[in-house]
């Protein structure tokens, strides 16, 4: 198959000149939004404990032991801004992401041990979940830096119990082993309770020296009988009991590395663990690249940091998706899946660090007189119409069977409505997209570039696709919502707009409602809200785009479950015709 | 030879980009046109000459409407 895949069709232009001087507008309104995310970005960093408090007292926080750990130059975070429940620190407690380590890939997520000792926080349990579930759709280990002082007992009611809480992840653990992914842990400091779940929960457990799990703490065994109220006496006991136990913890080193053995090395140092995780990590099972590559690895031919040219801030304005995806493939080459059909919707095979990749996303702007076929209206990029429908689930059934991995481009205004929709069955083939995602079993990452709107947001690889987006990335455009905030002040207010109308009464309070609406609309799709509450896994640059892409790819293709042998590919074939 | 621009949909113009005299190349933007909420440039389809504009900006044109004549 290598006349297919070693050199494709090539795509792209250089910027000109002019494009160049019109875009200095739109670089300076998306460096504001970074220079917002910069800081709450910032703010997390820095939530709880300074750094050098921890290292005075010979701990390093869960940054420096990332850094140590992982491969330079490999990481993507996922869910810096998450914190769905409004935590009080501002984080969910944890720091995951993508990274390296050994030269394999794997999905790494540690306690921010300056966060209330690395407490479950509210909204940790749903950012555990959404990390182990990458590692189930990417078939990578996950890799624990576990340092967790259990439930924050103050706010038990926001962590312990229910179907999605702090209990569930040790269940995902046991699931990821059973489907063969292992879960390796380094342990620090003192893990009681949920903690000591934390630390026995994973495949293979490396403690430091200090490290302690347990059932229950010292906190826990000194207040163990209670009689339904407290004294003096009573306070003696605990303090007596708290001075024994903080000196001696349950769970130490000599207690589960010399009696059960479940702690299986101990180390003396930060470095000793973490070199430790380095070397299982040389372990881990991984094809050689070159297994899978359909050509060697080669850079777009230009840059990715050019995108933020291309997209404009201006969510009217149009673009070139080809100039986007350009920038973001492999030597800027492509082979297109049925350019004369569907033109909204560009699908097609690329490749990225030399793997074979599926791309599908919105274009923008005029279409083909005369499309969509089935209306008399003229039609437009960002929507979806029926051949853009039936492409995309012919693409998507395709790559399923070929087993490539998909990434999918959002800058979406919704599925065309009307009679005229309806008889072309645009909802039936909106969901027919969902059960062709649902049959592939591939990995699958989004990128919402700009609008991610309606049910298009959906079923175009949307992050409501669980058991196929492994991750969804935002950009510095990004806006998701169901409809765009004036076109629901209108649905919600036209009618009242009549009304008062007929009534002679004055229009204005239902215009500020209107307003307000569309105001509240805005505040809440913006990338650092989509953030928060996790709409996306994480907001990135343009220039960064690619990075993910290398690592998603690179995870997908380590040690897949499933395979197709590239001479029995279909998808290049049918392109070639 | 003269040749003609159209607006490809009906909207409402937007922007002139370009005044009567100025060359102008392929695919340089002519025009910005607002269409079902969105705002997309109409360019050169060759280079030339702006000979003709036969629009303005916040006027409604309809599909096929000559915007302008390139020389």
């Amino acid at each position: 198959m290598r006349p297919y895949f070693e050199k494709m069709s090539e795509f792209g232009k250089p910027l000109g000149e002019a494009q160049i001087r019109r875009s200095e507008e739109n670089l300076k309104q998306i460096r504001e939004v970074e220079k917002d995310l910069a800081q709450r970005i910032q703010r997390v960093r820095e939530a709880g404990l300074p750094a050098e408090k921890l290292n005075a007292r010979g701990e390093w926080t869960v940054y420096q032991r990332l850094e140590y750990l992982l491969d330079p130059g490999t990481w993507c975070p996922l869910h810096t801004l998450f914190d769905p429940m409004d935590e009080e620190s501002g984080t969910t407690g944890v720091v995951d992401g993508l990274g390296r380590i050994s030269g394999k890939w794997a999905v790494v997520i540690g306690f921010d041990n300056k966060v209330w000792a690395g407490a479950w926080i509210a909204g940790q349990a749903e950012n555990i979940l959404r990390v182990t579930d990458i590692a189930k759709r990417l078939h990578v280990p996950l890799v624990w830096l576990v340092n967790c002082s259990g439930v924050k007992l103050p706010e038990q009611e926001k962590v312990y119990a229910n179907r999605r809480g702090n209990g569930t992840p040790f269940f995902r653990h046991a699931e990821l082993e059973k489907m063969g992914i292992p879960v390796l842990a380094g342990i620090w400091g003192t893990n009681p309770a949920g903690g000591g779940y934390q630390g026995i929960s994973p495949t293979y457990l490396i403690a430091h020296k200090n490290a302690n799990i347990a059932v229950g703490g010292g906190g826990i065994v000194s207040g163990m009988s209670p009689k339904g109220f407290f004294d003096l006496e009573g306070a003696e006991q605990i303090i007596e009991a708290t001075r024994k136990y903080k000196e001696v913890p349950p769970g130490r080193v000599e207690i589960h590395h010399g009696a059960t053995g479940f702690f299986r090395e101990v180390y003396d140092t930060e470095e000793g663990v973490l070199d430790a995780l380095k070397e299982h990590m040389r372990d881990m099972p991984a094809y050689n690249p070159r297994f899978f590559r359909v050509a060697e690895p080669a850079e777009p031919k230009f840059s990715p940091q050019e995108i933020e040219r291309i997209v404009p801030f201006n969510q009217k304005a149009s673009y070139s998706l080809e100039e986007v995806l350009a920038r973001l493939t492999d030597n800027s080459e492509h082979m297109e899946f049925r350019p004369d059909y569907g033109p909204e919707v560009y699908t097609g095979l690329a490749k990225v660090d030399g793997y074979l990749v599926g791309l599908i996303g919105n274009r923008q702007g005029f279409l083909p007189k005369g499309y969509p076929d089935y209306a008399p209206y003229p039609g437009i990029g960002g929507k979806l119409y029926r051949q853009g429908l039936i492409k995309m689930n012919e693409f998507v059934t395709l790559c399923g069977r070929d087993r490539i991995p998909i990434i999918w481009f959002q800058d979406t205004s919704g599925i065309d409505v009307g009679d005229y929709a309806e008889k072309a069955e645009l909802l039936g083939l909106g969901q027919s997209l969902i059960y062709s995602i649902e049959q592939t079993d591939v990995p699958m990452m989004l990128v919402v570039l700009r609008k991610g709107t309606a049910a298009a947001h959906y079923i175009m690889g949307g992050p409501n696709a669980n058991n196929h987006n492994a991750f969804t990335l935002g950009t510095p455009t990004t806006e998701i919502y169901v409809m765009h905030g004036e076109t629901a002040a209108v649905a919600s207010y036209s009618r009242r707009l009549v009304k008062e109308k007929d009534a002679g009464r004055p229009l204005e309070p239902i215009i500020e409602k209107m307003n307000e609406l569309a105001r509240h609309y805005y505040e809440k799709s913006r990338p650092a809200y989509c953030a928060k509450m996790g709409f996306v896994d994480e907001v990135v640059s343009f220039a960064d785009i690619r990075k993910y892409m290398v690592a998603f790819t690179g995870c997908v293709y380590q040690n897949p479950r499933s395979f197709c042998p590239h001479h029995h590919m279909m998808l290049p074939r049918i392109i070639k015709g | 030879m003269s040749i003609e621009i159209t607006a490809p949909m009906a909207g409402k113009i937007i922007e002139v980009k370009v005044k009567v005299g100025d060359p102008v190349q392929e695919d340089d933007e002519l025009f910005t046109l607002e269409a079902m909420k969105m705002e997309m440039p109409i360019v050169a389809t060759s280079g030339g000459t702006v000979k003709e504009i036969k629009v303005e900006a916040g006027q409604a044109v309809e599909g096929d409407q000559v915007l302008a004549v390139l020389d």
